[in-house]
Order: C-alpha cells, then sequence, then structure tokens
C-alpha cells in the first residue's frame, strides 16, 4: 500500500439537531480495501454522500486523491466509482445501454461495454433491458457501472446486500481484483464475515462516530475473546460449556475437561468481529 | 481514467439517453400518436365556413306578401320554411314521433283565423316554439316579429316614433366572414398537444428521482446545472416539435407563421416549466399525475373561452395560457401583426420566465436533497 488516496480530517454533518457523522477522522491507502462497518442509521452512508460531493460537510476536511472534494468535485467525480445500495439503474435501457451512457458522461470515447459485462457475468444478457433482471444481474451490472471509468477509488455501500451466493462471490471476486489493481475501496456492510474477508483494516461507526478502526486481525486480538467450546454427556444429558483461553487458570479448567468422561467434542473458537463490535458499542449490526 | 468532457456533451448524452427511454414508454408514444391523429383528422372534419342564416318554421296562411315585405325588411340570415299544417310544423321542430333529419329551432304558427281577427282588433295567439338551446335573444326577437307583423297587419304604426339607428361594430366587421369555429379551436388543439408533453415530461423526471438514477449521474463529472438544463431543453423541444407537427397537420402557417412559431415556443418553455414542478414533486405516479392536471386544467380554460363569443372575464385572462391563444388566435384567424399581437406575447413571456425558473429551482433543491 503507498500514498493516500482518501483523508478524512475532523468531518462532521448534522441533519437538523441529530449528528449523522460526528468529527470522523480516517484515511484509505491505494489498494487498501476498508471496511465501513456499522448498523443501520449509523452513519456510513453519510459519509459516503460527503466523500463523494454529494454534501458538503458542515465542518472538517475531505481530501480525495490530494484534492479538495468541495472544490474540485468535478475532477475528482471523473476519478471515482460509487456503487449505491440502491438499484438506480435505468430500467427501461438495457445493461448495454445503461454502461454506453455513462461512458459517456465520463467523457470515455469508443467505450466497449463487453469486457466489463463479461467480467460480472452478464455478456450473454447484454442487450436485454435491465428491467427483465433479476435483483442480483442488478447489482452486477451497478458494479459494472461504478467500474467503466477504472476509478482510482471505488465507494461501494453494502454491494452484496440481499445477493444469492453466486452474485456475491462475483462482486467479492471484483473488489479483491480491483485492490489488487491498486484502486482504495470503501466498502460499508453491515456482513462481518465479508468485512473480515474482504477488508485490509476495519472502521466501526457508530452514533456517527468512529469506535475503532484497525485491521480486522488486531480488533479481534484486542477486544475478542478466545476460548474452547467443550460438549460432554453427563448423566445422559448433553451439556456444553465454554473455556475461556486467556483465563490464569486456562490449563487446570483444559486437563479437567479433556480428563473427564462423556466427552464428545472440543472446538477452539475465535472471537469475531460481530463480538467485538458488540463489545466497543454496546449493540449488534443488525438492529 | 475519464477524459475531459464537455458540458454540451454530457447535456447531449443526457437529453439523447432521456429520448430512448421515452420512445420505450409505450404509454407515452401511442398517446402522443393518437392525440395528434385525433386532433389533425377532428380539425378537417370541421366545416371550413360559418353558415350565417338560421331556419324558421312557419305555418301560416294568406300572409305571403306581408311575410316577404317583413323578411326584405330585417330578414338578414333568416330562412323561412313554410310548413301547411300546425302538425307537419311540430314535427319538423322535433315534436311528433318521428325524429326529423335536421331539427328545425325555431317556430312560428299562425292561427288560420289570424288576419280577420287582428283586423277586427279581437285578440288572438301565435304560437312561438324555441329550442331549450336557443338563445334568449333570438326569443325576444321572434316575439317582436310577430308584434310587428300584427302591427303592419292592423295598419297601425308602432306607438313610438322609430329613432334611426347607427351600428357600429367594433373591430373589424364580420358579418358575412364570420371566423369559422376550427379556426377557434386551432389554439385548443395546440395547448392540447403542449399539455400532453407536461405528462411525459414530468414522467420522465419523476421516474427519474424516485428510481434515484439522478444520483447515479451526479456522481459523474456531470453537475446539477447540466441535469437541468438537459431536462429543461428536452422537454421544450418535445413540445414545440409536437405543437408545431400538429399545427402543421392542422394548416396553421397560412398567416403570420413567425408569430404562431413564437407562440408555440413559448409555449412549450411554460408547460416545461410546469412539467418539472410536477415531476418534482410527485412522490409517486399518482401524485404526479395529480400536479399534472393540477397545472393542466388551469392551462385548458383560455382555449375553451376563445370558443365562446364575448370577452373573457379577468380571471381567465391572468391565466397563464390566456396570452399564448390570443397570439394564436388574432394571428391565424384575424390577420393580426406584431403590433397587435405583442401585449400577449409579453405576457406569455412573463408566465414563462416564472414556470421555467419555478420549474428549475424546484428541480434543483429535489435533486440536491435526494
Amino acid at each position: 500500500m503507498s500514498e493516500e488516496a482518501i483523508r478524512v480530517e475532523g468531518v462532521s454533518y448534522a441533519y437538523g439537531d441529530v449528528k449523522a457523522v460526528d468529527d470522523v477522522s480516517f484515511s484509505v491507502a491505494q489498494g487498501e480495501v476498508l471496511g465501513f462497518l456499522g448498523p443501520n442509521g449509523a452513519g456510513k452512508s453519510t459519509t459516503i454522500k460527503l466523500l463523494t460531493g454529494q454534501m458538503r460537510p458542515q465542518s472538517g476536511d475531505i481530501s480525495i486523491l490530494g484534492m479538495d472534494v468541495a472544490k474540485e468535485r468535478d475532477k475528482i467525480q471523473g476519478r471515482i466509482g460509487v456503487c449505491f445500495e440502491e438499484k438506480n439503474l435505468y430500467l427501461n435501457l438495457s445493461a448495454e445501454e445503461n454502461l454506453r451512457f455513462f461512458a459517456r458522461l465520463f467523457g470515455i470515447r469508443d467505450f466497449d461495454p463487453t469486457p466489463l459485462l463479461q467480467r460480472v457475468g452478464l455478456a450473454d444478457r447484454a442487450g436485454d433491458r435491465v428491467k427483465g433482471y433479476s435483483k442480483g444481474m442488478q447489482q452486477r451490472l451497478m458494479v459494472a457501472r461504478c467500474l467503466l471509468n477504472n476509478p482510482d477509488i471505488l465507494f461501494l455501500d453494502e454491494p452484496t446486500d440481499g445477493l444469492d451466493p453466486v452474485s456475491s462471490q462475483a462482486i467479492r471476486r471484483v473488489i479483491e481484483e480491483e485492490a489488487e489493481r491498486g484502486a482504495a475501496i470503501l466498502l460499508t456492510t453491515h456482513d462481518m464475515d465479508e468485512a473480515d474477508k474482504l477488508s485490509d483494516r476495519v472502521a466501526f461507526i457508530n452514533d456517527g462516530s468512529i469506535a475503532a478502526l484497525d485491521t480486522p486481525e488486531n480488533l479481534k486480538l484486542a477486544h475478542g475473546q478466545r476460548s474452547v467450546r467443550v460438549r460432554t454427556r453427563e448423566n445422559g444429558e448433553i451439556r456444553e460449556r465454554v473455556v475461556p483461553l486467556d483465563a490464569s487458570d486456562t490449563g487446570d479448567q483444559l486437563k479437567a475437561v479433556v480428563g473427564a468422561e462423556g466427552l464428545l467434542t472440543i472446538h477452539t473458537e475465535e472471537a469475531t468481529l460481530e463480538a467485538v463490535f458488540i463489545t466497543l458499542t454496546g449493540r449488534g449490526l443488525q438492529e | 481514467m475519464s477524459a475531459q468532457v464537455s458540458r454540451a456533451a454530457i447535456i447531449s448524452a443526457i437529453i439523447r439517453k432521456d429520448l430512448r427511454e421515452y420512445s420505450r414508454e409505450r404509454f407515452f408514444v401511442v398517446i402522443t400518436v393518437i392525440s395528434i391523429l385525433i386532433y389533425g383528422i377532428g380539425f378537417w372534419l370541421m366545416p371550413s365556413s360559418v353558415d350565417e342564416s338560421f331556419a324558421v318554421g312557419i305555418h301560416q296562411t294568406g300572409m305571403d306578401d306581408i311575410f316577404a315585405a317583413a323578411m326584405g325588411d330585417q330578414g338578414v340570415g333568416i330562412e323561412l320554411v313554410q310548413f301547411d299544417t300546425v302538425e307537419a310544423l311540430e314535427a319538423a321542430l322535433g315534436m311528433g314521433e318521428a325524429e326529423p333529419e335536421q331539427p328545425l329551432a325555431i317556430g312560428l304558427a299562425f292561427p288560420n283565423d289570424f288576419l280577420q281577427r287582428v283586423a277586427a282588433g279581437q285578440e288572438t295567439t301565435v304560437r312561438v316554439y324555441v329550442d331549450a338551446n336557443v338563445p334568449v335573444e333570438f326569443q325576444r326577437a321572434m316575439e317582436s316579429f310577430v308584434r310587428e307583423i300584427a302591427f303592419a297587419l292592423s295598419g297601425n304604426p308602432l306607438p313610438v316614433a322609430d329613432p334611426d339607428r347607427e351600428v357600429i361594430v367594433l373591430g373589424e366587421d364580420r358579418v358575412g366572414d364570420q371566423v369559422p369555429f376550427r379556426e377557434k379551436i386551432r389554439p385548443l388543439f395546440a395547448v392540447m398537444a403542449l399539455v400532453i408533453e407536461t405528462f411525459a415530461l414530468s414522467a420522465l423526471v419523476a421516474t427519474e428521482i424516485q428510481a434515484r438514477t439522478v444520483t447515479a449521474v451526479l456522481v459523474s463529472p456531470t453537475r446539477v446545472s447540466d441535469f437541468l438544463a438537459a431536462k429543461g431543453i428536452l422537454g421544450t423541444g418535445m413540445a414545440f416539435a409536437q405543437a408545431v407537427l400538429l399545427l402543421l397537420i392542422i394548416g396553421s402557417f397560412a398567416n403570420q407563421p413567425l408569430i404562431l412559431l413564437s407562440a408555440v415556443l413559448l409555449g412549450a418553455v411554460l408547460v416545461t416549466g410546469f412539467g418539472l414542478i410536477a415531476g418534482s414533486a410527485g412522490k409517486d405516479f399518482i401524485e404526479t399525475l395529480f400536479y399534472g392536471m393540477a397545472f393542466m386544467i388551469p392551462l385548458m380554460i383560455p382555449p375553451i373561452a376563445v370558443l365562446f363569443p364575448g370577452t373573457a372575464a379577468v380571471w381567465v385572462k391572468i391565466l397563464p395560457s390566456y396570452g399564448l391563444v390570443q397570439a394564436v388566435v388574432q394571428s391565424s384567424a384575424y390577420d393580426a401583426g406584431w403590433l397587435d399581437v405583442l401585449p400577449h406575447l409579453g405576457t406569455a413571456l412573463g408566465w414563462c420566465v416564472i414556470a421555467f425558473a419555478a420549474g428549475l429551482v424546484i428541480l434543483k433543491r429535489k435533486v440536491e436533497t435526494l
């Protein structure tokens, strides 16, 4: 990872009295995937709107590719790709026509949509009107659209939300390829597993503020609890207990479990990002 | 990475995309084609001249000379149709069992002993038949006509001095050269053609807002001003083209074509403004339709008012389409020149500025707060 693609310093935005984004600071390097995790209404989408120039911050500074987003919005928007949470495609146009239209807006000459459509698995339906597409196909087209200008930064807002496994997998593959190409990616999601697999770092956003920002591994190590889950049969009944691995008497507890009669299974358990999020914020991601 | 792109290229791309979408909205395409066809055919089916005479059915005996003299005095435009019996007259008035092909609207039945009774100074009754749709002025005229016949028969002059009459016709005296109905309906068709585009444009704008496609457009190098310009140009262009096409079909450009084109262009700008407002304000199809109708109804009143004789009420004169309608009617039917229609076009221009500016401001606010 090299220089910063996104730099956010002390940014705030309020809808009336409600603070949607409250003194948020972070940065994303080129080639880095930053997972932006938080429940609905935590401030993720507002942050993306501020970063993409759709809204102006009420305080703080946002620098995108070294440019001030408030002053050089046009230049910045030519170099970013945004995939929205809502599927805002032209339903009466085909996939090909949708992409060609946006290519014109980006000033791309002689644009050929086929490679992009092949990449998201829609080449064989390129000429069909989008209103006949499934939810997963529409989402894949949304991803293709945000890639057509070969962006330096990708903003992906819940790109796999509610999709079938095939579509989700296709989109995850694209995210990995784009990061390898060197694009900085801001990925908002409330899918912990997805964030864990795809993100180099994750930021927990809650009530408009960043509660924690680090690599998934560091967050789990710092705030999670490792444990062993043991199932035994005692007096004909199956019982389950959890032995923490970081306790002072862990060794003694494990010896007792292993030596006991009726042992059925032993599983090691690592902390999940969801558990870390709950530990840090006191609320779940699905709220 | 994208290349530098000009504002014109962006606006052109949005317009082309909108035209493609419009062409795929079967409802608007069908309604546009059908309305142009119906208006065009309907116009040419209407009579091209005005029959200024009207027929009066009459039953009388032995008074041919008197009637001939009376009609010679004041019967301009009145055609007397003689019936031998009262029953035949009533049948011609539609009072019989069989429906006549072209029923008369007015009839006079003089009793067979009318001459004798009037000459003897006795009372008698003349029956005046008047259709419910005949203006009351005609009814009064017929009553006066009967009274005059009675005086003529009795040899007594009217018990008043008959004053000299000087008729001054305000404007061009068009007796014998009345403007036919289809000339008067021309602006109504033009306004209707424009109004249909209000619905089409508002639907396009509403879809763009409700589906949030405008958000996707605005995170490209497109500015809000590009989006607004594209919608304004598209709406004005479509409304103008459709109205001009209809006016060409109904042969409207023989008199003062430049005035007509100016009026239609202003009308296109006006309905585009209203279309932008309706499209921005509606939260769904029904609301958009409601706002579209709310603007359409006041626009339709002035062209309908032109169809009826008399001066329009003050509240009609302040409606946005009044100036346009007057410019179209005056130039196409009465050969009015630029000086005559300039005040009307000026009023229309004022409304255009208000409607278009309001449409742009409301749409701008809407897309910025999505």
